[in-house]
C-alpha cells in the first residue's frame, strides 16, 4: 500500500495495553465516526476500557467526536488516543 | 520569559530558578513535585512518565503564557522529567518570578493545577507486583498495566 494512503495513529498509556504498540499506520481516508468501531474490531475491549474515557487529537488538535461526526481522517493525518492525563 | 522543557535528565533546582531570576522580580516561587514511596499505603518502587511530546510542549507553553499574563509575572519556567523518577527525586519543577510575593504564590498554585489537569503526560506507578497507569482526574484508582 502506498504511504500516501495511510494515516498515523499514536497510542498512549492504557491504550498501549490493547494495541501492544506505540503507534501504527492505518488505511485512509477513514470517517472519524468509524474510528472507534475500527479500533474495537482490531483490539476487542478497547472501547469500553480505554476509548470511552479518552480524548482524540488529529494533527495536535482535540476533536469532538460528536460535533465533528462528518469529519474524515485524511492520508498523512496524525491521530492520537489521549487517555486521562497524569503529569506531576 | 516563558520556558517549558521536557527532559529525561534529572532536574536541577538552581538551573530552574535561574531561568526566572530577574532584577525586576522581588519574589521567586519554586514548586518541585517528588516521587513519594507509597500510594494508598501500597509501597511504590518508582514512577515512570511518558508523553506526547509536541502536544505536551504546546499545552505547557500555553499554560505558562496564560499564567504569566494573568498574574503579571516577570518569568515562568515549567520543566517535566520523563522516564523513571525514583523515590525522592523530582518529576516536575514550576518556577516563577514576580514583582511581589502575593501573585507569585497564587500563580504557582494555579500553574500546577493547570499542568496536572491538561498536560499530555502520563504517570505509571510501579509497585512490586505490577504497575498502574494513574489518572489525575477524579483521583481514580488507575488502570492496571496488562502484559
Amino acid at each position: 500500500m502506498a504511504s500516501s494512503e495511510t494515516f498515523k495513529i499514536l497510542y498512549f498509556a492504557a491504550a498501549i495495553s490493547y494495541s501492544k504498540c506505540d503507534g501504527e499506520t492505518l488505511p485512509a481516508p477513514l470517517p472519524l465516526s468509524q474510528l472507534y468501531e475500527m479500533l474495537e474490531k482490531k483490539y476487542p475491549g478497547i472501547t469500553e476500557k480505554v476509548l470511552r474515557g479518552s480524548m482524540v487529537t488529529i494533527n495536535l488538535d482535540y476533536v469532538d467526536l460528536e460535533e465533528e461526526a462528518e469529519r474524515v481522517i485524511k492520508p498523512g493525518d496524525e491521530v492520537a488516543i489521549i487517555p486521562p492525563v497524569s503529569a506531576g | 520569559n516563558v520556558h517549558v522543557c521536557l527532559t529525561h535528565a534529572p532536574l536541577n533546582l538552581s538551573t530552574t530558578v535561574d531561568l526566572v531570576r530577574s532584577p525586576k522580580a522581588g519574589a521567586i516561587v519554586l514548586f518541585a513535585g517528588t516521587t513519594r514511596d507509597s500510594f494508598d499505603s501500597i509501597p511504590v518502587t518508582t514512577l515512570s512518565y511518558t508523553t506526547y511530546t509536541p502536544l505536551a510542549l504546546r499545552t505547557l507553553h500555553t499554560i505558562a503564557q496564560e499564567i504569566k499574563e494573568k498574574h503579571g509575572l516577570v518569568g515562568i519556567a515549567i520543566t517535566h522529567r520523563l522516564g523513571d523518577v525514583g523515590i525522592g527525586e523530582e518529576s516536575i519543577h514550576i518556577a516563577l518570578s514576580s514583582p511581589h510575593r502575593k501573585s507569585a504564590w497564587a500563580a504557582g498554585e494555579e500553574a500546577l493545577e493547570e499542568v496536572k489537569k491538561k498536560a499530555e503526560i502520563w504517570k505509571r506507578e510501579v509497585f512490586e507486583d505490577g504497575s498502574v497507569w494513574r489518572s489525575n482526574r477524579d483521583g481514580e484508582r488507575g488502570v492496571r498495566v496488562e502484559d
